[in-house]
């Protein structure tokens, strides 16, 4: 019976073309454009550390102006630790894994082989960063314990930089030179490339993981400032130089822990509090009593990854389906009460209304089906159209997977569906006497 | 004369696809209002003036290969061979890229030992030569000279006697207009920076900060690891002369990694978001007003035909054609209106949630009633096609069938 029904809408459909292809484009465009919108922000509302949520936490502590709070973040807190209290916190060893990082930047050069110098992305962290957002090897591993305290010069390469560099063989054991400086590569990455890049939201969280990582233990070597954000209050408080940077209220340092469970977790707030509290002692931490620990999930959602010109556009494409809807209604409507005498003759030869109303929602499945293709393809344009406009800045981002193709379709019919019940039921009450009469 | 009681009983008859287009209308309206509001928000954004001459501008970013660097003779020396370049009206020193998103900001006072309060400001570290080159207007006092430069070492007590300053800026600091000659200190600071020129504008570091146009300017160069430069090439020759600079830097010094880049294309980069938000929204609104105009198209042949026989009796009855076409123009006008009149609401409504939630422009009266009158447009557009073909419909077609 289904096939028959469908070779009836089809035949239904061919009859009347120009109104079947204006419900069809209806329907497409609807889902076209919702599906534009809502592919971006689904892949921007990802989080690439999902299997982790319940045991990472992003670390803030409330080291602020004694004058007012930190208005830069949506819980008042810095998004980030000073340099002190980020080497204070390393030192505990109650999380089963912690990491210290900030961004950076370093020339890379060699005279081993012919390569113009570049500049490489590297991100300045502690050794155990690897294992705590499971960064997977290739070759090697991270550096030394002592690497992230004292100066040694050890590199871990990513996938591309080890090819760029090496032409993928492995590079463990190689020397390169960072800023002139001799380095010795200890670990080659596999693939990694986080999106939303969740373990340094600062600057764009769409930018591509890092080329190298570097150890903790450099700063002072290298008079290493961050090349993400630096944000503070007190200028000149803790007098010059880079010691005094060092030594300052500026924050600068992401700061991650791993805790496996509720007794660790707690064991963990007891340590910050009474952190903040041997601090108070000592002049610094003014502001009353703060800190927060926050998982990957809502760590994305107070750094408002998703933007509010997304959320809006999400919440417009919706209405655009639902104008969509509404326009397929009027036109279902027409075409089903035009085509009433058909239903009436069927009912007279014995059909249920029930058979008359499955067969009219079948036919609106169909214009679904069609509808949801041509709503891929424009959503593809669509996306395509957004990757050129933004530079490639969220190429990552504006690319659709089958998951979202599947439910491109699956909306198209669910739409169509809605917008033919109305209809469909209009013309299964319809009186066969009526149309007997005047056939 | 208007025949509105036959026509609101034919309404009434039908009044499921009419609400259904009245229904149309209202969302659209609510949307289309909505997201024009945000396209004349960003696209004034866009066209704020920059206070430069975008067009002319060079960013140059470098990073020497080796640790220990001699920054201001390199400095020095680039600067001199950057100017010599035919085609160069000048080039600067510079500690940020105008509009690229990155740059510096600290807060500043108008009095003496200050923790609260005062005024947030972009700043750049710069030179005598950065008025010409970014194509500034001094509007009061000097620009820099040689003198006033100082060279220091990231984190050192960088504080300079002198700055110039925005006159935005200067009204925030000293509203009362008469800020040349005054002084502004850091947070907790006592060392007073004397303000010995106003420029007329200039957007600094980030075009979305709701402070964009706080800008103060200090004669200094830090002696970091990586160090900028812009350079201004005459009118139409920025392309050529950017190769030249390429070419030319590199061979005075090759041991450094350099990014050379046009400024129009950081200012598109930067306005990426309000660029994109402008485009979607605008395609939006087009293909939804097509999208209702198409269904208003379809209903109205759909109703038309199904009431060929009254048009007939109508047409046989002495209603001349005009009375037949005016008949569904009007008809369609009710619907219309009676639509735009929900949508009014329902844009208030949504613009309400807009504004509260997401923090976008307010709905103002003038266009909301500029969406409604060009949709009342597109639909009357929309259905006299139809409405015309209606009045062709032959007296004969009333006889024929009954």
């Amino acid at each position: 019976m289904f096939g028959y029904y469908v070779s009836l809408a089809i035949r239904s459909l061919r009859g009347t073309p120009v109104l079947s292809a204006l419900m069809v484009a209806a329907i497409a465009v609807g889902v076209g454009a919702s599906m534009t919108v809502l592919t971006l922000n689904y892949m921007m509302s990802q989080n690439p550390l999902a299997h982790k949520d319940n045991v990472l936490y992003a670390v803030q502590l409330d080291s602020w102006d004694p004058n007012e709070a930190y208005q830069r973040s949506n819980n008042e807190i810095p998004y980030q630790l000073t340099y002190r209290d980020a080497m204070a916190l390393l030192r505990s060893d109650i999380p089963t894994r912690q990491a210290a990082m900030h961004r950076y930047g370093f020339t890379v050069s060699s005279d081993d082989f012919e390569l113009r110098p570049f500049s490489a992305e590297a991100r300045i962290t502690t050794r155990q960063f690897f294992a705590l957002f499971d960064v997977p090897f290739v070759y090697g591993g991270t550096w030394d314990a002592d690497a992230d305290r004292s100066p040694v010069q050890q590199v871990v390469l990513s996938k591309a930089t080890n090819e760029k560099l090496f032409g993928g063989e492995n590079s463990v054991g190689r020397s390169i030179d960072l800023n002139g400086e001799p380095f010795t590569v200890v670990g080659v990455l596999d693939h990694w490339n986080p999106s939303p890049k969740i373990y340094d939201l600062n600057n764009g969280p769409f930018n591509e993981a890092e080329e190298i990582y570097i150890p903790f233990g450099l700063h002072r070597k290298f008079e290493i400032y961050s090349w993400g954000n630096t944000n503070g209050w007190a200028s000149g408080d803790s007098g010059e130089g880079y010691e005094g940077h060092l030594q300052s209220e500026s924050v600068w340092i992401q700061y991650w822990v791993e805790l496996q469970d509720e007794e660790q977790l707690e064991n963990y707030r007891d340590f910050l509090t009474g952190y903040i509290r041997e601090q108070k002692q000592q002049g610094r931490f003014q502001r009353p009593l703060k800190f927060a620990l926050t998982n990957p999930s809502e760590w994305l959602v107070l750094n408002e990854v998703l933007s509010d010109d997304n959320r809006v556009l999400g919440w417009l494409s919706l209405s655009f389906l639902l104008v969509c809807v509404v326009n397929a209604v009027a036109l279902m409507l027409a075409k089903f009460l035009r085509k009433a005498p058909e239903a009436g003759v069927r009912r007279a030869l014995g059909a249920s209304r029930h058979a008359v109303f499955v067969q009219h929602l079948i036919e609106s499945g169909c214009i679904g089906v069609f509808g949801g293709l041509c709503g891929i393809l424009l959503a593809l344009v669509g996306l395509g159209t957004i990757r050129q406009l933004s530079f490639g800045y969220i190429d990552q981002v504006a690319t659709m997977d089958w998951l979202m193709m599947l439910a491109a379709v699956g909306m198209a019919i669910l739409a169509s569906l809605l917008a033919g019940i109305y209809p469909a039921w209009r013309v299964s009450r319809t009186n066969p006497s009526l149309y007997l009469k005047t056939q | 004369m208007l025949e509105l009681k036959p026509m609101l009983s034919a309404l009434w008859r039908n009044k499921i696809s009419a609400m259904l287009i009245a229904l149309q209308l209202a969302l659209t309206l609510a949307i289309v209002s909505n997201a024009s509001v945000i396209v004349q928000d960003r696209i004034e954004k866009m066209a704020r003036p920059t206070g430069m001459p975008v067009e002319d501008l060079i960013a140059v970013t470098f990073q020497p290969i080796a640790q220990d660097y001699d920054m201001h003779g390199a400095v020095v020396a680039d600067l001199d061979l950057l100017r010599s370049i035919p085609g160069v009206v000048d080039a600067t020193h510079t500690n940020q890229i105008p509009v690229s998103g990155s740059g510096s900001a600290s807060v500043f006072h108008s009095q003496p030992n200050q923790e609260i309060g005062g005024e947030v400001s972009n700043y750049y570290e710069t030179g005598p030569h950065f008025m010409q080159t970014l194509g500034m207007n001094l509007v009061a006092g000097r620009n820099f000279t040689p003198a006033d430069m100082r060279v220091v070492q990231p984190n050192e007590d960088a504080r300079t006697q002198v700055a110039i300053i925005t006159r935005q800026m200067a009204d925030a600091l000293y509203p009362d207009g008469d800020a040349l000659g005054k002084s502004f200190y850091n947070s907790n600071g006592t060392d007073p920076v004397e303000i010995i020129g106003i420029v007329e504008r200039h957007l600094g570091a980030w075009v979305s900060w709701s402070k964009a146009g706080n800008v103060i300017f200090f004669p200094r160069l830090q002696e970091n690891n990586f160090k900028r430069y812009m350079v201004r090439a005459e009118p139409g020759r920025r392309d050529e002369v950017l190769k030249a600079v390429e070419k030319q830097l590199a061979e005075r010094d090759p041991q450094r990694v350099m990014h050379i880049e046009t400024l129009s294309e950081r200012l598109e980069r930067s306005y990426m978001s309000d660029n994109v938000m402008v485009k979607v929204l605008s395609a939006v609104v087009t293909l939804l007003t097509f999208i209702v105009a198409l269904g208003i198209v379809g209903l109205t042949v759909f109703w038309i035909n199904q009431r060929r026989k009254q048009i007939g009796v109508r047409r046989a009855l002495g209603a001349t054609r005009a009375n037949i076409s005016r008949y569904f123009l009007v008809e369609n006008s009710l619907i219309a209106v009676t639509g735009l009149a929900l949508g009014m609401a329902g844009a208030q409504i949504a613009n309400h949630f807009m504004v509260s939630s997401y923090s976008q422009p307010a709905l103002s009266l003038p266009v909301l009633l500029v969406c409604a009158l060009i949709l009342v447009s597109v639909s009357l557009v929309a259905a006299l096609v139809p409405a015309l073909r209606a009045a062709n419909i032959s007296p004969a077609t009333a006889t024929r069938s009954v």
